[in-house]
């Protein structure tokens, strides 16, 4: 299993700080897509992601108990 | 002067060779809205050896909240943040030598700015212009300092050229619908945690103490309690268009600048933005209700009030401010609304 946490306004749009999922195997970007299939309301369309707290790309490959995180770049200053 | 920066040089990693460094630099800060004001007065109260300010905007009685350098007075005389901050900053310390402009931070104008500059702290509210910022630390080899924040949620990120991935490489392009402080609110302590890690970035850079310069972003969430340090070394793209081997700076080409256009005979301005967005228009449209502003909408459109404008926006992110023939203006208001 794998802890998905969310940062900001995706954890409002998600509801939890953090759910759990099998993605094992899977790449991040099929993960996105799972996670956009529960969760109709969330844009992760530009949102940085960690795989246990180290930058990864869409592409990156995704291992039994790594933690993921998905965080928005926000603009205000 | 000794006794002034006393507490400073007790501290060993500055000492009083650091504090000469410190003096000796120039800083460039774009933006003096609320991370601005707080880097500012920080980097001046330090002694700084010159902070260049720049800023396109007035300052507004919802900024009184969280941009510390501004009063009412301010507030009452609509007074350009730019010259504001000088002022302020002037009284603070005397010996830093301040220089103010009231403008837009274009790329031509950052081009100009950065000539002799140490360091460039990000204190803007907007993408375009951080890519921009980006582009030209990289073309000028100028470390830079990220920083962001938008409700109890705040991220920063030190960028030294030559040695650690830029903000292209780790954000690939623009991103457009981020949150903004006009849309989502902001608490003080957001934007005090964000000034914390960039005055802190900029003093290590400014004494040159390269070692203690921190590589990971950083986000935290101050009302969820929630922290993270993300490593990013691995995101060093050697194809990336900012800072790889074929690099193009492609955010200093206008070519890839939010266009803005006074539309002709009428008191309208046109934004478009340089790649079509898809913005969720029934999204946008609550949290501006939320927020209190005036918000009418069909399928295609939504049309938002403004004080004296309305800004009618697309869902493929073109927008027309009616009630103003400033292209700066009207940019200030769309990248409010839409980051």
């Amino acid at each position: 299993m794998n802890k998905i946490l969310f940062f900001a306004h995706l954890r409002d749009a998600v509801g939890e700080e953090s759910i759990m999922m099998d993605a094992k195997g899977k790449t991040i970007a099929d993960l996105k897509q799972m996670v956009l299939e529960t969760y109709k309301s969330v844009n992760l369309e530009n949102v940085m992601t960690a795989i246990n707290e180290e930058f990864a790309s869409d592409e990156d490959i995704i291992h039994e108990g790594n933690e993921i995180a998905f965080i928005p770049p926000v603009s205000g200053g | 002067m000794d006794e002034r920066y006393s507490r400073q040089t007790l501290f060993s990693p500055i000492g009083k060779a650091g504090q000469e460094k410190i003096r000796s630099k120039h800083v460039l800060m774009i933006g003096a809205g609320a991370l601005g004001s707080g880097n500012a007065e920080i980097l001046t109260r330090a002694g700084v050896g010159k902070l260049t300010i720049v800023d396109r905007d007035y300052v507004e009685a919802s900024n009184l909240q969280r941009q510390q350098l501004y009063t009412e007075r301010d507030v009452e005389e609509k007074l350009p943040k730019a010259a504001g901050a000088e002022k302020r900053l002037r009284k603070i310390n005397s010996d830093v030598e301040i220089e103010a402009f009231i403008t837009d931070a274009t790329p031509e104008k950052l081009e100009e700015l950065v000539q002799g500059v140490d360091l460039i702290i990000d204190a803007t509210d907007n993408f375009e212009t951080r890519m921009a910022i980006n582009d030209v630390s990289q073309k000028y080899q100028i470390p830079w300092i990220y920083g962001a924040c938008v409700g109890s949620f705040g991220m920063s990120l030190t960028i030294i050229p030559g040695k650690t991935p830029c903000l292209n490489c780790i954000l690939k392009k623009i991103p457009i619908q981020g949150m903004t402080c006009d849309t989502g609110g902001i608490i003080a302590p957001t934007v005090q945690m964000v000034i914390s890690h960039q005055a802190a970035e900029a003093l290590k850079i400014l004494v040159e103490d390269w070692e203690a310069v921190r590589t990971s972003f950083i986000s935290f969430d101050l009302w969820r309690n929630q922290y993270t340090s993300m490593k990013v070394s691995k995101a060093k793209d050697a194809g990336c268009l900012s800072c790889g081997e074929n690099r193009t700076y492609p955010y200093l080409d206008s070519e890839n600048m939010t266009k803005s256009t006074v539309l002709c005979g009428r008191d309208t301005v046109q934004i478009r933005p340089p790649e079509r967005q898809n913005i969720q228009l029934n999204d946008l449209s609550q949290q501006l209700k939320e927020l209190g502003y005036k918000v009418k909408g069909n399928p295609y459109l939504l049309s938002v009030e403004i004080d004296e404008q309305r800004l009618v926006i697309f869902n493929d992110g073109r927008a027309l401010i009616h009630g103003t023939k400033d292209l700066t203006q009207a940019k200030t208001i769309y990248q409010r609304l839409l980051g």
